[in-house]
């Protein structure tokens, strides 16, 4: 049973709307499942807006219809019109660009929609920003706030490098929390549970971002439920860069909400501080030969023509997008490739300021905003025939989608074979050791 | 748990099912490319896994199977997670979670065993063990 404040007994009795009812009944509904006694308050929210493809199972004209069956679980047509008053929420990727269509094959009609569902979570007081990275633009919880995110690596960098506290929910759980203000006290929202459970002994060498991405993979993929692991090895110059996409990886390869780097992360100061006096449950040992593995089990083999190349998940910061335009200066993509580089918007204008934009497009690439080929799917990723990523999660999510090869480098690899036109076996990781 | 009694053919998925895109919600069939179970239906089945994995973008897949008629018919997690908690408030579908590690279900449990799960008692029966006829989901 879950105990109630008066705000919470105000919303259950329906007196601030139909909409916030719901969204608490919800939210009680889950916190049954899980057992917990109690709830929080969520200050910060990101949320999935847009017409999504899985949405498509429910065909109707109207965004509160589908809201309705789909976000709130509900037959009747409860309108979406209001958010927690308390809370930052900002939107997370749709599956179209912010300003373009026809790059992608998506016709006028289908943007328009999105575009309308868009409006909808903004007028309810969504604040439409259409990134997976939403410290980009300043969604920052701080430690010890509560949070809700529909992207799973930010629930790890959360949790882990911000000492904030959220779990990973789903995308109903985000808009009923960002609704109602409330999710349930359980998991990494309650102190003690934070603890490590799991220590990993890093004896890799452990440098590139396509490094880290590997060691997500190599210590999600042998992790049980609800592990917590802290991660030891020698990480000097280990940056934030590094960091998210170890998180981002970690959290596709396991259901892992949350890790400790030793010395790094705000409640590692030691392996002994994660640990918090409990015994661990298990350690794993990640070697060269498991950063290998994990590479394996995503790059496809061989050699071949390619003409997609994309950069940028989670979506590139503004760093990012300069050292590709240092790589990039003088060459020419292939006439035969698509080379795109995906951020937020506000990012696309200081690289159209800094005339980074200007130097992508002369070698004949492309910055897109809001989106990415995964979550635009079918419509976009039907038209090529050889893909080319510098993220894990993004390579795998479209191989699940492709019976064409798929390939997965760092991001100077993925640049040389973009300009080549074909992906060639010295672009393969380990490069250069 | 979610409270319920439902009887049916299992489908065991031992590193789970992936988020986002890792099934097809029109019909329920996994995709995930390196599951063991890929090609075949959720749909109609109990449901066996260690907890939710990948995306955040978990329950949503599973809920828009629910609508598109392609939902499971019960769910079994050795133990729960916050993923796999919104997806069973999400479809309401009988669901037992959190198993001793010595009854680990995704280990006794095989895929085309007939199962009978209790969600209010909490209680899972291997009705019938599955024939290699019956494996092919």
């Amino acid at each position: 049973m879950v105990r109630l404040d008066d705000y919470e007994k105000r919303l259950l009795a329906g007196k601030e709307g139909r909409l916030k009812q719901v969204c608490l009944e919800n939210i009680l509904r889950y916190a049954e499942v899980l057992g917990a006694g109690q709830l929080c308050e969520v200050t910060k929210a990101i949320v999935f807006c847009g017409a999504h493809n899985y949405l498509n199972v429910k065909p109707s004209d109207t965004p509160d219809e589908i809201f309705s069956r789909m976000n709130l679980a509900v037959e009747e047509i409860v309108p979406f019109d209001q958010t927690y008053e308390n809370c930052y929420i900002q939107s997370c990727i749709s599956p179209c660009d912010q300003y373009e269509h026809e790059p992608f094959t998506q016709s006028g009609e289908f943007f328009k929609k999105n575009a309308e569902f868009l409006e909808q979570a903004r007028r309810a007081g969504v604040i439409i920003t259409g990134t997976c990275a939403p410290y980009l633009t300043g969604w920052l919880p701080i430690r010890g706030e509560h949070f809700v995110t529909t992207e799973s690596g930010v629930t790890v960098m959360g949790n882990s490098i911000w000492g904030a506290m959220g779990n990973s929910d789903g995308i109903e759980a985000a808009f009923w929390s960002a609704i109602c203000g409330r999710t349930p006290k359980w998991g990494n929202h309650v102190e003690e549970n934070r603890a490590a459970t799991h220590v990993v002994e890093v004896q890799a060498q452990v440098n590139s971002l396509l490094e880290w991405d590997l060691l997500g993979r190599a210590i999600g993929d042998p992790l049980p439920t609800r592990a917590v692991p802290v991660i030891r090895g020698d990480f000097r110059g280990v940056t934030f860069q590094c960091l998210r996409q170890l998180c981002t990886t970690l959290a596709i390869s396991s259901n892992c909400e949350m890790c400790h780097l030793d010395g790094y992360t705000p409640e590692a100061r030691s392996v002994e501080d994660a640990l918090r006096g409990k015994k661990p449950a298990g350690t794993l040992v990640i070697d060269e030969q498991a950063l290998q593995q994990a590479y394996e089990a995503v790059c496809d083999p061989g050699e071949g023509e390619i003409d997609f190349v994309s950069l940028g998940c989670p979506h590139y910061d503004i760093d990012q997008i300069k050292r590709v335009c240092d790589y990039l200066k003088g060459k020419h993509i292939s006439p035969n490739v698509h080379f795109m580089l995906w951020t937020v918007y506000p990012i696309k204008a200081m690289a159209d300021e800094n005339g980074y934009t200007r130097i992508i497009e002369a070698a004949g690439g492309h910055i897109y905003t809001s989106s990415c080929p995964g979550s635009m799917g079918e419509v976009f990723l039907s038209n090529y025939n050889g893909f080319v990523f510098d993220s894990l999660k993004q390579a795998g999510s479209i191989k699940s989608e492709t019976s064409r090869p798929v390939y997965f480098a760092d991001v100077q690899a993925c640049i040389d074979a973009a300009v080549a036109g074909r992906w060639k076996v010295k672009h393969r990781w380990p490069r250069s050791r | 748990m979610i409270p319920g009694i439902v009887e049916g053919q299992a489908l065991v998925c031992p590193k789970s099912i992936t988020g986002w895109g890792g099934i097809d919600p029109k019909t329920g069939i996994i995709k995930e490319y390196e599951n063991v179970n890929r090609g075949k239906s959720i749909k109609g089945k109990i449901l066996v896994m260690p907890g939710s994995k990948g995306s955040n973008g978990w329950s949503c897949y599973f809920g828009a199977a629910r609508v598109s008629g392609a939902a499971p018919l019960g769910w079994i997690f050795t133990r729960i997670d916050s993923s796999a908690g919104v997806a069973a408030a999400v479809l309401q579908i009988p669901t037992v979670v959190d198993f001793p590690e010595d009854r680990d279900p995704c280990r006794l449990i095989k895929s085309g065993d007939r199962v009978r799960l209790n969600g209010r008692s909490g209680k899972v029966e291997i009705l019938e063990a599955a024939g290699s006829e019956d494996e092919s989901g």
